[in-house]
């Protein structure tokens, strides 16, 4: 009942925002030219191999993912530790998270050789398999989010005509700390087994190691909410409007600068153990391959741990950067930036590295090589176009940032 | 005042005794689920212990036959042909044959040749890391593929420690060069989209049996890599026959399998080089 606000704000449709949609729009068409011939001609059009099956996209759907963790991070601080001062960021965060997520579907409905039977899983079990305890994880954790943020959407001066929409959203509304609570649950499992993925997979010596669960959840705890943070302050400064404290979003930026840190540690010794006191034969030999052959160590050393987590951490940490925005904004940017390339190499160098099965000395696997192809690129900004359509459209018409949620 | 004390000392409501009940029967539940279902931590540990009973046999396998193979690195020649018949027989790709065999060295430097058809594993990494089950290790030991039902996300070709797995990017338009020489397409080819591998021309077994073929022995019932090789370097047959041909090997000859230090428990079984290895 008190959930009729809603001071209408009449979209102005400005030659900025125009030339926005228009680059969104030009996103979108390369994207469904590209989709439509990976549903016409076949996976063959992308230049993954039977070497390297897995790619761009699945770095992408990783990538969604652990940014799209902002949403679970903040309802668990919201709801579980009580800190209601954040509560006005939450419907941000949800928001952020869900379309995460979602572009997350859609680009694994692209990878999927057989999109038409993408149900399957729901039907057909196999509890022992991580990727089948993912699918679920992921459909539960978006079904949660869409009933977290179907609340905000009734706020819509649209479904002033059926009280009653209102009325179950209401009701919804009040459900939401045990949504989050079982969000976060649910968050819990996948964001870590999406790192199993890799990590149970015993042949693979460069994957196969207990820490690749805790290093993605980490890693997505800390950036996820840096980003939802980032996200707050640009629509301020193209708004024109205060919408969070500053106060809060220099907490979250704290806090995701302690959680990189954290990250920083583990992945430190995660590295030591695995190249260095603990390192196998396979393993040297693996990362050797990598140094040699591919950019790996710089895009390890300099873009994921320099740019991506040491001076991102420096400029959520340090106060004279903490207090200014750009700064948080240019940190979260460079942190999303190095969970994606975290993802892109933990998934592509564990690929390059060939099987050895073989009882004699010579021979292995073909070495992996991959770059994206032209149709996968365009795939990619595609689904880049979808994700920021829907922000667009959530910061014009969606009251992201209502006040209610202060007094609630 | 004594009767004001005992009343406070008893201050349960029907309402605790109800939540008690609840919680302590779920907790009982759970343990219960936790401990004996397929959820267990231990579930894995105990099939592990149960197929370790049965170690002095070799076999993994619960059915009544476990097909398996003997390949003897000693006599292979590295001819192909075994790669040939069988890409004809299953009619499969010529870029990324189910068989292959590659020239080997063994650590002295001697030449020899190895072979690998999937290993059809009694704990298969593949089976394990389906979301869907479209894969699964039949009780006779053969790990199968159910086209239907696969999805195409290449988890399985990921985590095959052999590389015995191939996706099909496209539909296969190609003309196989193998046919008719090395034999006629006896398998329909798989849709794209899916994920292939040797099935041990489980066609044949599965029609040979009907019949009253014994697999290994009959032809007609019997892998197309096994039947073309000339110098008898494959051999096939029922591993939880001690009278097979493949059990008379194993018990004759020294025999290892491929990374066994992984506890795939492959039906495929190595007989090295005589020099060693």
């Amino acid at each position: 009942m008190a959930a009729i606000p809603l001071e209408t704000k009449p979209v102005k449709f400005n030659p900025g925002l125009l030339a926005w949609m228009a680059l969104i729009g030009l996103l979108l068409l390369v994207g469904l030219v590209s989709a439509i011939q990976v549903f016409w001609k076949g996976l063959v059009i992308t230049n993954m191999s039977n070497t390297v099956p897995w790619g761009l996209w699945i770095t992408i759907d990783l990538s969604s993912i652990a940014l799209g963790a902002g949403a679970f991070t903040l309802s668990a601080i919201v709801y579980l530790l009580g800190l209601k001062n954040f509560k006005p960021i939450i419907r941000l965060a949800v928001f952020v998270g869900f379309i995460g997520y979602s572009t997350a579907l859609l680009t694994l409905v692209m990878d999927i050789g057989r999109p038409d039977r993408f149900w399957h899983p729901w039907v057909y079990w196999n509890i022992h398999s991580v990727l089948w305890e993912i699918t679920w994880c992921i459909t539960i954790y978006l079904t949660i989010m869409l009933l977290e943020f179907l609340p905000v959407v009734t706020e819509l001066k649209f479904f002033d005509r059926w009280p009653w929409v209102r009325q179950a959203a209401n009701w919804l509304h009040n459900a939401a700390p045990a949504l989050a609570l079982l969000g976060l649950l649910i968050s819990l499992l996948h964001q870590s087994s999406l790192g199993a993925t890799y990590g149970i997979l015993k042949s693979r010596p460069i994957w196969f190691k207990p820490s690749m669960p805790i290093l993605f959840i980490l890693s997505a705890v800390a950036v996820g909410p840096a980003l939802t943070m980032a996200v707050a302050i640009v629509i301020e400064w193209i708004t024109g409007k205060r919408t969070i404290a500053p106060d809060i979003l220099q907490i979250i930026a704290r806090f995701s600068g302690f959680g990189l840190l954290v990250y920083g540690y583990l992945r430190f010794w995660d590295v030591m153990a695995t190249t260095y006191y603990g390192r196998t034969p396979s393993v040297v030999e693996g990362f050797t391959l990598l140094r040699e052959s591919t950019p790996y160590n710089f895009s390890f050393w300099v873009l994921e741990i320099l740019l991506g987590v040491v001076v991102p951490a420096i400029f959520f940490l340090v106060p004279y950067f903490n207090r200014r925005p750009p700064f948080l904004v240019l940190g979260a940017m460079m942190a999303t930036f190095g969970v994606i390339v975290n993802r892109w190499n933990v998934t592509v160098s564990g690929l390059t590295v060939p099987l050895s099965y073989s009882p004699g000395t010579l021979y292995t696997s073909p070495v992996g090589s991959y770059f994206p192809s032209l149709t996968e690129w365009g795939v990619a900004l595609g689904v880049i176009g979808y994700a920021l359509l829907m922000l667009t459209l959530g910061v014009l018409f969606l009251p992201l940032f209502s006040k209610k949620e202060e007094h609630a | 005042m004594s009767k004001k004390k005992t009343r406070v000392t008893v201050e349960l409501t029907r309402r605790d005794v109800l939540s008690l009940v609840g919680v302590a029967t779920g907790s009982a539940v759970a343990a219960v689920v936790l401990t004996s279902g397929p959820l267990s931590p231990f579930a894995g540990l105990q099939r592990e212990q149960v197929t370790a009973g049965q170690e002095s046999a070799g076999h993994g396998a619960t059915g009544v036959n476990h097909w398996g193979m003997v390949i003897n690195l000693d006599s292979c020649i590295g001819c192909e042909y075994c790669l040939r018949a069988c890409s004809a027989v299953n009619d499969v790709r010529t870029d990324k044959p189910w068989n292959i065999v590659v020239p080997e060295e063994t650590t002295n430097g001697r030449p020899f040749y190895f072979s690998r058809p999937c290993l059809h594993c009694q704990v298969a990494p593949c089976v394990e890391v389906c979301p869907v089950k479209a894969t699964s290790v039949r009780p006779d030991g053969l790990v199968v593929m159910d086209y239907d039902r696969c999805i195409g996300c290449r988890y399985c070709e990921v985590a095959c420690p052999y590389d015995a797995r191939k996706f099909n990017w496209e539909t296969n338009t190609e003309v196989n060069p193998y046919i008719p020489t090395w034999g006629i397409a006896e398998e329909p080819r798989r849709p794209r989209g899916v994920v292939e591998k040797c099935t041990f021309c489980i066609h044949r077994i599965d029609a040979g049996l009907k019949n009253g073929l014994l697999p290994g022995v009959d032809p007609e019932a019997t892998p197309a890599c096994v039947n073309i090789c000339p110098v008898n370097a494959r051999t096939f047959g029922d591993l939880k026959d001690p009278e097979s041909n493949v059990s008379v090997l194993i018990a004759d000859n020294p025999t290892i399998v491929l990374r066994e230090e992984l506890g795939t428990r492959p039906s495929v079984y190595y007989i090295p080089p005589k020099e060693g290895l």
